[in-house]
C-alpha cells in the first residue's frame, strides 16, 4: 500500500492553498471583530455568504472549463452568446442568493433572538454584489489564462476560488458595513 | 462525399438543439455513434445551444441547490450565533473557523469525486475493508487532515499572539484538541456517507458525481459548525 504517492501530494498541495486562504480570512475577521461580529445575526449570515462564492463561481469556472475543452468557448473571444449567458446567470444567481441569505438571517434573528435588524438584508445584498463584481470577472480571466497556458483549470480553480472568494467576501462585507 | 457528410451532421445537430432538453432522445445516441461526436459535446450543444436561453437554464438548474445550501449554512450559523459571546472572545477559534470550514469542505469534495471515479472504474466494489484503493484513500485523507488541521491550529495560535489576546498553555491545548477532534470526526463521517450514498446512487444507475459533491459539501459545512459549537461549549 503506497500512501505517499502523487495523489497524496496533489491533495496536500490543494489543501495547503485552502488553508492559507482560510487563515487570511480568519485573521481579517479577528482583526475587525468589533466592527463585524458585533452586528446581530452576522454569524447566521457569514457561513452561507462565504460558501456562496464557491458555489456560484465554482460552477461558473467548471462550465467555462467544459466549454473551453469542448471548443464551444474560445479563450480569445469574450463576446459570444454562451459566455454572456454564463456571466449574466452568475451575477443574477449572486444577487438572488445574497438577498435570500440576508432575509434568512433577518428572519432567524427576529424569530429566535427577537432582534429586528433590516440592516443585515442590505448588508448581504450590497456585499454580495460587490464581491461578485470582483470574483466573477476574476474567475473568468483566471480560467482563460490557465487554459491558454496549457493547464487544466478544473484542477486549479477550486482551491483558487475558495481562497480568493473567502478573502474578497470578507473585505466586501467590511466595506459595506462602513458604507451603511 | 465530404459535403454530404457535413450536411448530414448539420442536419442532425440542428435537430438536436431543437429537442426538449430534459427528455432523453435516441438521436443523441445515433449522432454519437454515427459521427463519433462525444456525448459530452452533444450534451453541451443540447443544453446551451442557440435556441436555449442560457441564463434561464443555469438559474433554473442551480437555484434549488443554492437555496438549500443557503438554508443549511444559515442553520449552522444559528448554532454559532447562539454561542456568539464565547466565540468572539476566542481569537484563535475565530481565525481557525474559516480555515477548518475550507479544509473539511475540500475533503468532502475530494472524497466524493475520488470515490465516484473508483465506482466508475470498478475499483470500489465491496466494503471499505475489502477495497485496497479505498483503504489507501482513507489513510491518505486522515494523514493530510491531521497535518493540515494541526498546521492551521498552530498558525491561528501564533497569529492570536499578535492581538491583545492572552494565550496560555491550557487554551492552546484546548484549541488544538477542538481542531483535531472536529476534523477527524467529520472526515470519517464524510467518508462513510460518501461510500454509502455513492454505492446507493451507482446501483440506481445514477452518476454519483452529480449528487455526492453537493451532499458532502453541505454536510461538511453544517457538521463543522454544529460540532465546533458543541466542542466550544464543552471545552470552554
Amino acid at each position: 500500500m503506497k500512501i505517499f504517492d502523487s495523489t497524496f501530494k496533489e491533495i496536500f498541495s490543494s489543501q495547503i492553498i485552502s488553508l492559507v486562504g482560510g487563515v487570511i480570512t480568519g485573521t481579517i475577521i479577528a482583526f475587525y471583530t468589533d466592527k463585524l461580529l458585533l452586528l446581530p445575526g452576522i454569524l447566521i449570515l457569514l457561513p452561507g455568504f462565504l460558501e456562496m462564492r464557491g458555489n456560484i463561481s465554482g460552477s461558473f469556472a467548471s462550465r467555462l472549463s467544459s466549454g473551453l475543452f469542448l471548443g464551444v468557448i474560445k479563450p480569445n473571444k469574450t463576446t459570444i452568446h454562451l459566455l454572456k449567458g454564463n456571466l449574466i446567470a452568475s451575477f443574477l444567481l449572486a444577487i438572488i442568493v445574497s438577498g435570500v441569505l440576508g432575509i434568512i438571517a433577518f428572519l432567524f434573528n427576529y424569530f429566535v433572538f427577537h432582534i429586528m435588524t433590516y440592516k443585515i438584508i442590505f448588508l448581504s445584498l450590497i456585499a454580495g454584489i460587490l464581491a461578485n463584481l470582483i470574483e466573477i470577472p476574476l474567475t473568468l480571466f483566471a480560467t482563460f489564462y490557465l487554459f491558454k497556458k496549457g493547464y487544466d483549470p478544473n484542477n486549479i480553480m477550486a482551491p483558487f476560488i475558495t481562497s480568493t472568494g473567502d478573502i474578497i467576501s470578507i473585505c466586501a462585507l467590511l466595506i459595506t458595513l462602513l458604507i451603511i | 462525399m465530404k459535403n454530404k457528410q457535413k450536411k448530414d451532421i448539420n442536419y442532425y445537430l440542428t435537430k438536436l438543439v431543437k429537442l426538449e432538453r430534459r427528455k432523453y432522445h435516441p438521436l443523441v445516441h445515433k449522432v454519437h455513434r454515427k459521427h463519433n461526436i462525444s456525448k459530452k459535446t452533444l450534451f453541451y450543444i443540447r443544453e446551451y445551444g442557440p435556441h436555449s436561453h442560457i441564463p434561464r437554464v443555469i438559474i433554473k438548474e442551480s437555484i434549488k441547490v443554492l437555496l438549500l445550501a443557503s438554508i443549511i449554512s444559515s442553520i449552522g450559523g444559528l448554532a454559532f450565533e447562539n454561542i456568539k459571546d464565547i466565540f468572539i472572545s476566542l481569537i484563535p477559534i475565530i481565525i481557525l473557523f474559516p480555515a477548518l470550514n475550507g479544509l473539511i469542505g475540500g475533503f468532502g469534495g475530494i472524497v466524493s469525486s475520488k470515490f465516484a471515479s473508483m465506482l466508475h472504474e470498478g475499483k470500489a466494489i465491496g466494503s471499505l475493508l475489502k477495497s485496497r484503493e479505498l483503504k489507501t484513500l482513507l489513510i491518505q485523507i486522515l494523514i493530510i487532515s491531521t497535518i493540515t488541521t494541526s498546521l492551521s491550529a498552530l498558525v491561528s495560535l501564533v497569529l492570536s499572539q499578535f492581538s491583545s489576546y492572552s494565550l496560555n498553555f491550557d487554551i492552546a491545548l484546548k484549541v488544538f484538541l477542538i481542531a483535531i477532534i472536529d476534523s477527524t470526526i467529520l472526515v470519517m463521517a464524510l467518508f462513510f456517507i460518501a461510500i454509502k450514498a455513492g454505492i446507493y446512487l451507482f446501483k440506481k444507475k445514477e452518476d454519483p458525481n452529480n449528487f455526492l459533491i453537493p451532499i458532502t459539501t453541505a454536510i461538511a459545512d453544517f457538521g463543522n459548525m454544529i460540532i465546533l459549537s458543541f466542542l466550544i461549549i464543552l471545552f470552554f
